[in-house]
């Protein structure tokens, strides 16, 4: 037992050291888990309200930016308001499909916090769970896109941006509907890429990307960006292509949160299917 | 000093550099591959002192501070760890001896320009390293991250530099 204590106390700072870098690493490596008890909510709320208070400090500095944003966006919307869009309430949209059933709403957030300079970048918006945001549902702004939703809470939501190393986003050629899946391999937040672009599709600079609808996240049609390079290589099958993306991520102010009313009905045809 | 106006300077500058970094320094973009951890800047400031257990403690805290806000629970944890856990032995490395140590604490102005390089690099290459590669965790991106890693480290100690500096000038 004394040999013990000897051995505890000389060594203790390594056994805290060693002990302490454990809990670490296992919190890093099972974040996803942490992020559903309470005292994540505790926490996320806390920073949530510090991190809106600078916000709001700090958005007078682009007014202006701001400002010209919103006004592009109102002259967007209210040349489509008569057949594509009209105006439920202060805080959403609706937008019916072609067969005039109603299948996406948007609900309008604030951004609070945003980063483009790390490898796997994340927004905070200003509605959670409460304002029916849910885990999953995608992130536009305007007709571009901006990335997922990855954890909710009552009041803030976390976005996964488009640009992280998790992010994989399948999209398409606007002209011939072949499908792609971009991504970003970090560095220059204007550019993403667009790996394993069969052989026999034809590339050429300013080729536009949208989404597929594919995903059940986004819907159909959402700018991703434009061929801005590519690479033709003789040996391998596939193409590589450069995207630089519609959106400046590193401008965000407002984005809008795409619930798909259908997603249920979608999620059970296929539930249904494998359960058989 | 005192043991308490150690100890409130120390409380202060935690908050304040952890506000700071998530607030402002965060935010920095250049180029896509700097973004300066200044905070670490509270490890590299306390005194010697510092019990062992304390050390690694208030690195775990530090950490967890930057870590809640960037929802990244963990990663900076595991950073300011490894550079607490290397900090005593980096000292006595470069150190000559106990008595070579002047004041409370390692500062530019007590040890010398080459004293403060030392170690400063040393314990900001851990951090960085430590962070970094957690972060990236893909070997097909090592050069990559490698070269981010030294650009924001040669950033972090630029800031370092800067406020030792500032804060700190020299009598003569």
């Amino acid at each position: 037992m004394r040999n013990l204590y000897v051995f505890l106390r000389k060594h203790y700072f390594i056994l805290v050291f060693l002990l302490l870098e454990t809990v670490s690493l296992v919190l890093f490596f099972n974040f996803n888990e942490f992020q559903d008890t309470a005292i994540y909510n505790i926490s996320s709320t806390l920073t949530g309200i510090i991190n809106t208070t600078f916000r709001n400090i700090s958005e007078y500095f682009s007014l202006r930016k701001t400002n010209q944003t919103l006004v592009e966006e109102m002259a967007k919307l209210h040349s489509r308001l008569p057949d594509a869009y009209y105006k439920s309430d202060a805080y959403s949209f609706y937008r019916n499909d072609t067969v005039y059933q109603l299948q996406y709403r948007y609900i309008s957030a604030k951004v609070i916090s945003n980063s483009t300079n790390k490898r796997n970048n994340f927004l905070m918006i200003s509605k959670g769970s409460l304002q029916g945001v849910k885990n999953h549902m995608g992130v536009i702004i305007g007709n571009r896109i901006v990335g997922q939703v990855v954890s909710v809470s009552p009041h803030f939501s976390w976005i996964m941006s488009m640009l992280n190393k998790d992010s994989k986003i399948s999209g398409k050629f606007k002209k011939n509907n072949q499908l792609v899946n971009v991504e970003w391999l970090g560095g220059n937040y204007r550019n993403g890429i667009v790996k394993e672009i069969p052989k026999h599709v034809e590339i050429r600079k300013n080729d536009t990307i949208i989404t597929s609808g594919n995903s059940d996240i986004f819907p159909e049609g959402i700018l991703i960006g434009t061929i801005s390079d590519f690479t033709v290589s003789p040996d391998e099958n596939f193409n590589y292509g450069v995207v630089q993306f519609s959106t400046d991520f590193n401008s965000l102010g407002y984005v809008e949160v795409v619930v798909d009313l259908m997603r249920k009905e979608k999620e059970d045809i296929k539930a249904s299917f494998k359960s058989q | 000093m005192t043991t308490s106006k150690v100890v409130l300077y120390n409380v202060l500058r935690f908050f304040v550099l952890i506000l700071l970094q998530v607030l402002i320094l965060n935010n920095i973009y250049l180029g896509g591959l700097i973004n300066p951890y200044f905070y670490i800047y509270f490890i590299l400031l306390l005194p010697y002192e510092t019990p062992g257990g304390l050390l690694l403690v208030l690195s775990f805290l530090l950490g967890a501070g930057i870590d809640i806000f960037t929802n990244t629970l963990g990663l900076n944890i595991s950073a300011c760890l490894a550079m607490a856990f290397a900090r005593p032995h980096i000292i006595r490395w470069i150190s000559s001896g106990p008595d070579s140590l002047i004041g409370d604490s390692p500062s530019l102005k007590n040890q010398g320009l080459k004293w403060f390089l030392y170690y400063s690099i040393s314990l900001i290459l851990i951090h960085h390293g430590v962070l970094f590669y957690l972060e990236t965790f893909r070997f097909t991106e090592f050069f990559t991250t490698f070269f981010r890693m030294v650009l924001s480290g040669a950033f972090t100690l630029l800031l370092v530099l800067i406020s030792e500096y500032l804060l700190y000038p020299r009598d003569n």
